[in-house]
């Protein structure tokens, strides 16, 4: 699979991913009213939950920075150095996620 | 060289390998014929120009769109896999159907559409303007490459709207920037067809181009 396809492929499954994601949050939020919240919360602080947290900072991250990267294009900017602006993407997400995840891991 | 090709007999499809004794300055579409004419006479593909400008005999090579015409078999990485193009349905081996790909193509009104009559004057600069789009030579490979194309009108009619679109002798424009309105937005810019088009046109580029002024189009009262 080439570079462009993929980032468009990881694109559409991150969105997916954070669709979900946001359904399940909103469930979540609901057990405030039930009362389970504060035992469920403890499970999502847990430190063995981390790697789905760092997981879904880099989701979000790469659908975000790809997201403002389509928006160039879309606008009109930039298109023959499409090429530069993909790999500068990947660069930009991993940097902010390692740095995300430094600072979450301290 | 080995050569693993996907042929379909209508109505299963199976890889075959040959082996052709590729020489240095060979295409892929020589090697295509030397198997037919020594190895396999069954196998079908489609050619006609072998100089690039027909667009026949675009085939996927190694997993890439590509004229086979204008490939040297040299350059590839071994096994060099021959499939049909995707987003077409396949007729016999690399033989795939074109129709849908030109009925795609005419909803775009690609023509002159003229509404005065008389003699038409172009200057070399109006020429440059759409010149290079007019290179185009429908082979799908921007179709094939596209990951959405199956169900929108593909790169390939869009850059065929903004050639005429351009085109100083034409009266059509906002008669296609309407047709476009219902089409331009399937574009996903994941500008694959700009990367595997075998005359460098940019069809994600005029994509955009052509979007900002169907939005222009839309927006005006």
């Amino acid at each position: 699979m080439r570079l462009n396809t993929m980032a468009f492929y990881l694109h559409r499954i991150t969105g997916v991913i954070l669709a979900i994601y946001l359904c399940v949050h909103l469930c979540f939020l609901t057990t405030v009213k039930t009362g389970q919240y504060s035992s469920l919360i403890k499970v999502t602080l847990s430190r063995q939950f981390l790697p789905f947290d760092l997981m879904l900072f880099l989701i979000g991250i790469y659908h975000g920075v790809n997201g403002v990267r389509l928006i160039i294009h879309e606008f009109g900017f930039l298109y023959r150095h499409r090429k530069v602006l993909l790999y500068l993407t990947f660069a930009i997400v991993l940097t902010l996620w390692i740095a995300v995840a430094w600072e979450v891991m301290r | 060289m080995r050569f693993k090709i996907r042929r379909f007999d209508g109505e299963r499809s199976y890889w075959q390998e040959f082996d052709v004794p590729v020489k240095r300055g060979m295409t892929v579409l020589e090697c295509l014929y030397y198997i037919k004419e020594n190895l396999d006479s069954t196998l079908s593909f489609r050619a006609s120009c072998r100089m690039g400008v027909c667009g026949s005999c675009a085939v996927r090579i190694n997993g890439k769109p590509m004229l086979a015409c204008e490939t040297q078999a040299f350059k590839l990485k071994e096994p060099v896999k021959i499939e049909p193009l995707k987003n077409f349905n396949v007729i016999r081996d690399l033989v795939t159907d074109f129709e849908g790909f030109f009925k795609k193509h005419e909803i775009v009104k690609p023509y002159l559409i003229r509404k005065s009559e008389g003699e038409i004057r172009q200057t070399p600069e109006q020429l440059k303007r759409y010149y290079i789009y007019t290179l185009c030579v429908k082979c799908g490979a921007c179709v094939s490459a596209c990951p959405v194309a199956k169900n929108s009108l593909g790169p390939m009619p869009i850059v065929s709207a903004y050639r005429f679109n351009e085109d100083s002798r034409d009266e059509g424009k906002e008669e296609r920037l309407k047709i476009l309105s219902d089409h331009i937005w399937h574009c996903h810019f994941v500008a694959e067809c700009s990367e595997v088009c075998p005359k460098n046109l940019n069809p994600a580029e005029v994509i955009q181009r052509l979007r900002l002024e169907v939005l222009k189009f839309n927006v005006r009262w």
